[in-house]
This record gives structure tokens, C-alpha cells and sequence, in this order.
């Protein structure tokens, strides 16, 4: 096709927007509704994910090692801990810290500690935190197969209570995710039909006078391409609004962020370049196929 | 050139629509299909255009044979066709202009010939007062003035003509068809399909008539205007 058709073709693509504006408005806020919700969901899910996350990095396993452990045993062991794939920091606590410690925390029954003379009844220990709390398991049954190794005390509740609570999420979100994705589809594909079936007899005449299928379907084509890539500028600039208001109420709430921590809240400004790329590429993308596929029914003339 | 050879047409619900016909319409003929509903002219204008496809026999249209012309290939008849329908069938949300040059863009037509060529077709069925009202602006027999426009701009061999004078009022009838006779008599073959039996009467010429699918008349009449 010559340059010049094509350019016929996408000019005939934006007309028949303003053509068919009752539709293709219908189209757009049908669009905008299914990036809105599916978009949101998603970035509800990532947030309580990195939430979650954040949570579970607090958490640190305390490796106690039998007492008459030599020095070069204990490196030999901090050399070990480290080489472990799931361990991400390593930290050394001597019994010496420990009691020392123990004591301030302790001031009130300096008494006891007297009678304890030098004596350290404390072990040495390392401070490990994991970087995948589901395999916090594996990396325990690792360190007991060292030598050496006292206690292992980790926060197996605590952990249980997280894998469950993320396992739970990621079913309940996937599935609301998944539920609003099938539903836009369906929406969308039932807006382009309707919109696709109120021009059915343009179409039948294009057939009529021998257009080709490719040349039907190019202006369905590029109208949809740009309804959806509106919707996804639009969608873009509501979750922005929407994503930042969150944000500074949340910002605002210093017990709730006591507990998840500010810093795991991700900022707008951190993600919206793929948050536009995919809201915009997004748009684009289902409103040309929503076009294409609902066109390909009426071309059989 | 059309040619029917022993052709049948059976729908899915078992009803035949054509049963054996054959015919012979040679380039630059003009020719009445006439018949009453249901006789089988739809069926006839669709197998022409291959909407539909022969249960039996052979159909060739403009050199091309149907039952053998592939999906991707039915554009190329097409743009061999001009057809002008009953009911216009003109895009509403286009100019007369637009409707015809639409024409030219499918076959993907230079913008300068576009540009010379609708002008002059729209000359031809004296319209150009209209070349830039939409459908909805004008009257029944100027809406298919245009329709029959755009059937000619492409300079089609074949023009089918569905009725083209049952949505209009009788006296425009008679302009309609001289307009195809006019564009008959420049080689362009013409199929007229209709059931006014007045205005077959009144042109003379090829008259075929369809009953129950079948041929049962095929002859050269003279016209009352011939005397």
C-alpha cells in the first residue's frame, strides 16, 4: 500500500472517533474503568508485598555456639554462615557484648551479676538475617549441620504467621486481579462489538467495492489504538491523584507506620515510569485488539 | 462476461434457490432479471458477487471462475463490480464526495486521480450542486444517483443493479434507467435486476425471467419508446 493510503487509512481512523464519539466515549471510559481497577490492584498488591517484605527483613535469626569455641572455629563459622545463599548479613556478637548488655538491661540486680564474678555464663553467637523468609527452614537445617553450633534461635511463628499471610495475599490479590482483567476483557470486547456492529453496513459496503480485510480493520485499528491510549494517559493521571493522596493520609498515620515503616512505602515518583508504560503501551495495545478481533466478525460478507 | 452454466443453489435449510440455471450475459449488454420474491434474483446477484457459493455448475464473472476463486481473492472480483443496491447503501457519515472517492482509496488509487475522477463521475450523473452533502440531505433518487456514481468510478466492466428504482418515486425510475443505459452504451455491461414490469416494458431489451429458481424466459423485447 502507497504512503498515501496509509495515511487516508489512520486519518479515517482518528475521524470516525469523532464520527462515532457516542462510542467511542463509551469505549474510553470502559477502558479507563478497566486500567483503573486492574492498575490499582496491582499496585495495592506490590505495596503490601513490599510491606511485607520489609517486615519480614526485620527479622534476624540468632545462631548461639557452644562455649570453648576457638577463634579461628568461629571465623571458620562466620566464613560458613556467609557462604549460605539464602543469608544476606552476618554479624558477630561476643559473649563479652552479650553480658555486657545483659547487665544494663539488668541494672537493677547488680547484685547478681557480682556474684558472678568474672564469670560469663553467655555464649558467643552470630546475628544472620535471610533474604527469603520461605526458606528461613532450609537455612537452619543448613547451619545445624555445622560444627559447633549451641542453639539456633529464629522467630518460627513470627515467620509462619508472614509465608501464610503472603501466600493468602497473593491468592486473594491474583484473584481479584485476574477477576478484573477477564471482566474488562469482556466489557471492552462487548463495547467494540457494539461499536463495531453500528458501522456493520460501512463495513459490508468496503466489502462490496472490494476492500480487503486489512484495509477494514487498519481505521477499527488505529480508533481503538487511540481511544486506548487516552484512557491510559487519563488512568495514568487519576492513579497518580488517587496513588498520592494515599500516600501523604498514610504519611500521616505515625502508629500505622511504626509497624510497616515508611521507607516500604513506594513513592509515585519511584514507579511511574512503568506505571505509564504500562497503563499507556496497555491502553493502546487492548483498545487496537479490541477493535481488530470484534471487526473480524462482520467482515465475512 | 457472466455465465451461469447449469448452476444450482441450495441453501442449508434445504431450500433451492436456483436449480439449474444457465445464462450468458456478454460484455457490453444490458440485461432485466425480472421475477417476483423469492424467484431467486437475490440469490443470483449474490452468487455473482460470491457472498454465496454455487451447490452445482459453474459461474464466471469477468474472466474470473468462482468456484475455484480463493477467499483472499475476492476484493479483485469485486473491484471488477460496480453494484448500485435498492436501499443505497450510501456511509452516512461521509460527503457524496467522500462516498465515491472511498471507492478509489480501496483500490488504493492515486490521490491525483482521485482527485480528477470523482469530480467528473459526479459531472455524469449530474450532481455536483451536491458533492458535499451528506447522505442524509438528499433525496431518494439523488441518493442513488450517487450510489450509481460510485459504482461507475471505478470503471468497472460489470454493473449489477439491485432494484435500483424500488425506494424511489416512479417518475425518477425512468431517469435511473436511462442513466444506466447512458452508461451501458459507453461498453459497460449492466444487470438490472427489478420487478417493475412497467419500466421493463417501457426500456424493451434482454429481459430474464427467474420462477422458482429457474430460467423460464430469456428474450430480446422491443421497448414502448421504440414504438
Amino acid at each position: 500500500m502507497k504512503a498515501s493510503g496509509i495515511k487516508y487509512l489512520i486519518g479515517q481512523g482518528v475521524d470516525n472517533i469523532w464520527k462515532n464519539r457516542m462510542m467511542s466515549f463509551a469505549s474510553f471510559c470502559v477502558l479507563l474503568v478497566s486500567l483503573l481497577l486492574v492498575g490499582l490492584s496491582v499496585l495495592a498488591y506490590y505495596n503490601v508485598n513490599t510491606i511485607i517484605g520489609g517486615v519480614e527483613k526485620k527479622n534476624e535469626v540468632i545462631v548461639y555456639l557452644e562455649d570453648g569455641t576457638t577463634d579461628p572455629q568461629l571465623k571458620q563459622i562466620g566464613e560458613d554462615l556467609r557462604r549460605l545463599p539464602n543469608v544476606t548479613e552476618v554479624s558477630f556478637y561476643s559473649k563479652e557484648e552479650a553480658f555486657e548488655s545483659l547487665k544494663q538491661s539488668m541494672a537493677d540486680y547488680e547484685v547478681l551479676f557480682d556474684s558472678l564474678g568474672d564469670d560469663n555464663p553467655l555464649v558467643d553467637a552470630y546475628r544472620i538475617k535471610v533474604d527469603n523468609i520461605d526458606r528461613i527452614m532450609d537455612t537452619i537445617e543448613q547451619i545445624r549441620m555445622f560444627g559447633h553450633i549451641y542453639s539456633i534461635r529464629a522467630p518460627y511463628d513470627f515467620v509462619n504467621v508472614l509465608v501464610q499471610l503472603r501466600k493468602i495475599l497473593t491468592w486473594v490479590m491474583g484473584a481479584i486481579i485476574m477477576a478484573m482483567v477477564i471482566v474488562s476483557m469482556v466489557i471492552i470486547s462487548n463495547t467494540t462489538k457494539a461499536s463495531v456492529y453500528s458501522r456493520r453496513e460501512e463495513i459490508q459496503i468496503m466489502k462490496y467495492v472490494g476492500a480487503t480485510d486489512a484495509f477494514i480493520r487498519f481505521p477499527f485499528f488505529v480508533e481503538g489504538m487511540i481511544t486506548g491510549f487516552f484512557a491510559g494517559v487519563l488512568a495514568l493521571g487519576m492513579t497518580w491523584l488517587v496513588y498520592n493522596a494515599l500516600v501523604s493520609t498514610l504519611q500521616n498515620q505515625s502508629a500505622l507506620l511504626s509497624i510497616i515503616g515508611m521507607g516500604n512505602i513506594i513513592q509515585f515518583s519511584e514507579i511511574y515510569i512503568p506505571v505509564a508504560a504500562c497503563y499507556v503501551l496497555g491502553g493502546a495495545l487492548i483498545g487496537a485488539m479490541g477493535s481488530a478481533v470484534s471487526t473480524r466478525k462482520y467482515i465475512n460478507v | 462476461m457472466v455465465e451461469l452454466k447449469d448452476v444450482s443453489v441450495t441453501y442449508s435449510s434445504g431450500v433451492d434457490a436456483l436449480n439449474h440455471v444457465s445464462l450468458k450475459i456478454n460484455d457490453g449488454d444490458f440485461a432485466f432479471v425480472v421475477g417476483s420474491s423469492g424467484a431467486g434474483k437475490s440469490t443470483m446477484i449474490k452468487l455473482l458477487l460470491k457472498e454465496i457459493d454455487a451447490t452445482e455448475g459453474k459461474v464466471m464473472v469477468n474472466g474470473y471462475n468462482l468456484s475455484k476463486l480463493r477467499r483472499k481473492k475476492i476484493p479483485e472480483l469485486r473491484r471488477t463490480i460496480g453494484i448500485v443496491f435498492q436501499d443505497f447503501r450510501l456511509i452516512p457519515s461521509m460527503t457524496v464526495y467522500e462516498n465515491i472517492a472511498f471507492v478509489l482509496r480501496v483500490i488504493d488509487a492515486p490521490a491525483k486521480y482521485i482527485r480528477k475522477r470523482v469530480p467528473y463521475v459526479i459531472s455524469l450523473v449530474g450532481l455536483q450542486a451536491k458533492t458535499n452533502s451528506y447522505p442524509n440531505e438528499l433525496s431518494g433518487g439523488e441518493k442513488q444517483r450517487v450510489a450509481i456514481a460510485r459504482a461507475l468510478v471505478n470503471d468497472p466492466k460489470l454493473i449489477i443493479a439491485d432494484e435500483p428504482t424500488g425506494n424511489i418515486d416512479p417518475e425518477l425510475s425512468y431517469e435511473i434507467v436511462d442513466l444506466l443505459m447512458g452508461i451501458n452504451s459507453c461498453g459497460t455491461t449492466v444487470l438490472m435486476v427489478t420487478h417493475e414490469h412497467d419500466l421493463v416494458r417501457h426500456f424493451g431489451g434482454r429481459i430474464i425471467n427467474i420462477k422458482d429458481g429457474q430460467v423460464v424466459y430469456d428474450e430480446i423485447i422491443g421497448g414502448a419508446d421504440e414504438g
